[in-house]
């Protein structure tokens, strides 16, 4: 095994060399090439990475042009996990037949896509790449909507959130479903590792991605990615919604070992109430209507409940 | 770890998929991603046992659909290595968007596909709706007519679309049933010949080779994209024949067995002719042979490449024959059958047009009988003597109830 | 890259990231690596901006907050020091204004057409307020 990288702190950090690169055509401020390299700087390993098509894809590769400095592939909607699973498959092959060209490195295997991509449309397909125990690490870049075909609800879309297939109208405070638990689902395959992870808390995230990428086996990272276009705040602010979204607990940062082992990564000192989360983003906007303000009520429970019930889980250490 | 290499007969009893199967591997694939669907699934059963017999040294991901499949075979054949997998019907009908995908990335794939009947209604037995769902995919497509076609057009299909000139995946059709699970005598060759014939994988843009990084499946809009499909079509169109006719040579040079582009039978003389596919041509051949006894000059013709359609060679095997019937095995879904339309195609410009008409037969499984073929030929042989086509241009074969037929 | 025919790109539509061979990616700054013309790092997003960062060294702390949260890869570090913005790929989003710690900040945004020298000499005093 290859020694992992050594990331003390942010200046020891600022010496990766970046392999992902700018003039991408994401959105300014898009939150997900501040993950992308949060992750492809954890390792000096190389690597070999896929994305869905969605905005990271569409904004990556247009041709003439490639934004990524590692062996890179998209096939379609659905099915990026799968072709890294291909090629982690090959890579296995190879390997054994001794036909590697480069025989002693030791590649880590990383597919990327959108919650679209991965909590509906490519759920079979990551479903079945890490019921197999293929070597590889899928990232959800959580935006908790179809972001690239223009703000579409998906399964990560949460309640009250204003999409274009859910909007928020005279009768309508938006979406009616609350998003499902990927992690716990991916966690229930039995995989080594699968944590939620959020860009601002960088260390966190580090930690995560090298403990995923040393682990052998499948493992599962949902990464929440503020998205200004979708979520409707400036650009500047992605970071400020980053903080708002661990701090108030709508987005608990999290890990589960082998499928059952919780441990919560991160305790806010001071939690920030839903209703800053929820004000900061026009997706939210109408729920600051008089009608509705028992929904802000009910997603602070909800929020509640759930880091309860995430408490106990990791007090039960079952 | 070594692999044990398997003594084979000179002449073993195979169905088609073991015929498939075994040519698998012999040609040593390194990465199976696959999905169990009736008629196919025994080519890739076939290669998880050798696996687990250590007759083969290799990946076989059992994923959980031929969605899946295609993607994993995808992935590894973009990782760099030799790649094939197994599919039929519908689960060909779900890998229908990776297959485009695959032909646009150039990558090297051997899809065996046992043709089957796509539902509603459900069925498993053969026909070539599915061959015909795939037609402009941008694949390379073999159609064999025997389990000895199945064996040999697989080392064929591995050589052709692995050569770094081509770089295209290639699909070789068998008939489901008929000739996936119809046992009959194959001629084989040795591991070392099979697999020298073959030859090593070259890598060509792998994934694999951390000091060259590559980028595969970009987006091209409306900037780029027609550049990029005419670069593919420009290869399928000029590249492929000819490797195709080498390596046809170099087989029949190994082995004896002559393959080409179209497979003509009794040609030459020929004043009536049948245009098939697949186990049909062999029933075709053998009803031809009888007609001339009674005083027809029937042809066949069978065709052994499908995509890239050898459209001029038809042309040529056809411009002398009266009367030409095509033999569509897919619901033509509103219009004239493929055969027709493409044979139509290939014919149009000549000095002088057989006369054409196409059938429709043997839709899910349903079998094409040498009595069928007699009338056909009588019937095209009457048209001849007519000096015109005396029945209606589209006809359905074999399906009951009033007789059926269009235009 | 210009806009080339159908004959004269690699096929498959697959791009390469650096013009020959490169053996320790990660190990190899940006500024020394051989990026092929597919590479994005070759290209601009310069016209993308209407307002731009401007760095004012005096009061960076080098904490390479900027480095880590700029989504467009940016913010040059050198030797765990911040020396400056990369105004080929800055999109002039404006989160390395914001995550910046120190006070008076030691980035901030300006509009497309200022001069950094002006600005930078009167940038703003301290904050006594925080």
């Amino acid at each position: 095994m290859s020694e992992m990288k050594k990331i003390k702190n942010l200046k020891e950090f600022s010496t990766s060399a970046d392999r992902f690169e700018g003039a991408n055509l994401l959105c300014p401020g898009c939150a997900h090439s501040i993950i992308v390299r949060e992750v492809l700087n954890a390792t000096n390993d190389d690597l070999v990475l896929s994305a869905t098509t969605g905005c990271l894809e569409v904004c990556t590769a247009v041709y003439p042009y490639t934004s990524w400095d590692a062996s890179w592939i998209h096939i379609g909607f659905e099915n990026g996990s799968t072709a890294v699973a291909g090629a982690e498959a090959m890579y296995k092959a190879l390997k054994n037949k001794g036909r590697l060209k480069q025989p002693d490195r030791n590649p880590k295997f990383v597919s990327f896509a959108g919650d679209g991509a991965s909590y509906d449309i490519g759920f079979q397909w990551i479903s079945g790449c890490m019921e197999r125990g293929h070597n590889m690490m899928h990232v959800v870049l959580d935006n908790e909507v179809y972001a690239n075909t223009g703000g579409q609800r998906s399964s990560s879309t949460p309640i009250g959130a204003s999409a274009t297939t859910s909007p928020a109208g005279r009768v309508s405070y938006g979406e009616k479903k609350n998003k499902k638990d990927m992690v716990s689902i991916m966690a229930s395959h039995n995989i080594p590792y699968s944590a939620q992870v959020s860009p601002n808390k960088w260390k966190d995230m580090v930690k995560k991605i090298q403990h995923g990428m040393a682990v052998e086996g499948p493992v599962f990272i949902n990464a929440v990615s503020p998205c200004t276009t979708e979520w409707k705040f400036d650009p500047k602010d992605t970071m400020m919604l980053a903080d708002l979204a661990t701090d108030s607990l709508v987005f608990p940062l999290y890990e589960i070992i082998d499928g059952h082992e919780l441990n919560i990564t991160y305790r806010p000192k001071n939690v920030v109430p839903v209703e800053e989360y929820l004000a900061a983003q026009g997706r939210f906007k109408h729920l600051f209507k008089d009608e509705y303000k028992h929904l802000i009520k009910e997603w602070q429970e909800r929020v509640d409940a759930n880091w309860s019930y995430l408490q106990r889980r990791e007090e039960a250490r079952v | 770890m070594a692999f044990d290499k398997m003594e084979l007969k000179d002449i073993e009893v195979w169905d088609g998929n073991f015929a498939a199967a075994q040519a698998l591997r012999q040609c040593q694939i390194d990465v199976v991603a696959a999905y169990p669907i009736t008629p196919s699934t025994p080519i890739v059963e076939g290669y998880a046992k050798f696996l687990a017999d250590n007759y083969i040294e290799g990946e076989f991901v059992m994923v959980e659909s031929e969605h899946a499949a295609m993607s994993g075979c995808i992935g590894a054949a973009a990782a760099g290595g030799r790649v094939a997998t197994a599919t039929s019907s519908q689960g060909f009908a779900l890998m229908v968007e990776t297959l485009y995908q695959a032909s646009g990335m150039r990558l090297p794939i051997v899809l065996n596909v046992v043709n089957r009947a796509l539902a509603a209604p459900l069925n498993v037995n053969g026909d070539h709706s599915d061959m015909y769902l795939g037609r402009d995919s941008g694949w390379i497509q073999f159609d064999a007519f025997s389990p000895q076609g199945a064996y040999d057009l697989n080392f064929i299909a591995f050589r052709v679309c692995e050569d770094h000139g081509i770089r295209l995946p290639c699909m070789v059709h068998q008939d489901g049933f008929m000739t996936s699970h119809t046992a009959q005598g194959v001629e084989t060759l040795s591991d070392d010949v099979a697999y020298n014939f073959v030859g090593d994988y070259k890598p060509m843009n792998d994934m694999l080779d951390f000091e060259h990084p590559v980028t595969h499946g970009v987006q091209t809009e409306e900037d780029w994209h027609f550049e990029h499909k005419a670069r593919q079509h420009n290869d399928l169109m000029t590249k492929v024949f000819p490797k195709i006719e080498e390596v046809f040579a170099d087989f029949e040079k190994l082995t004896g067995r002559k393959y080409n582009l179209v497979e003509e039978y009794d040609m030459k003389d020929a004043d009536v002719a049948v245009v098939c596919m697949g186990t049909s041509v062999e029933t075709a051949r053998e009803v031809a042979t009888e007609m001339r006894a009674k005083g027809i000059k029937a042809g066949v013709v069978g065709i052994r490449v499908i995509r890239p359609f050898p459209f001029m060679q038809i042309a040529q095997a056809l411009k002398d024959i009266k009367a030409v019937a095509t033999l569509d095995r897919s619901a033509p879904g509103g219009t004239v059958g493929m055969l027709f339309n493409e044979i139509a195609g290939s014919m149009y410009n000549l000095e002088k047009r057989p006369m054409l008409c196409g059938k429709i037969y043997g839709l899910g499984g349903r079998d094409l009988t040498k009595a069928h073929l007699v009338e056909l030929y009588t019937e095209l042989q009457a048209n001849v003597d007519a000096g015109k086509i005396t029945t209606p241009l589209q006809q359905f074969i074999g399906v009951r109830g009033p007789k059926l037929s269009f235009l | 890259m210009a806009n080339k025919g159908w004959d004269e790109f690699e096929i498959g539509a697959m791009l390469r990231s650096f013009d020959g061979s490169i053996d320790d990616i990660a190990g190899t700054a940006q500024v020394d690596r051989t990026y092929s013309p597919s590479s994005s790092y070759t290209a601009s997003v310069a016209d993308w901006r209407l307002v731009k960062p401007v760095f004012n060294k005096d009061y960076c702390i080098d904490c390479q907050f900027c480095w880590i949260y700029c989504p467009d890869v940016s913010i040059i570090a050198r030797d765990k020091k911040m020396i400056g913005v990369d105004m080929d790929h800055c999109k002039g989003c404006g989160i390395c204004v914001e995550v910046c710690p120190t006070n008076p900040k030691s980035l901030l945004m300006f509009p497309e057409q200022a001069e950094e020298e002006a600005e930078i000499a009167s940038w703003p005093a301290k904050d006594e307020e925080k």
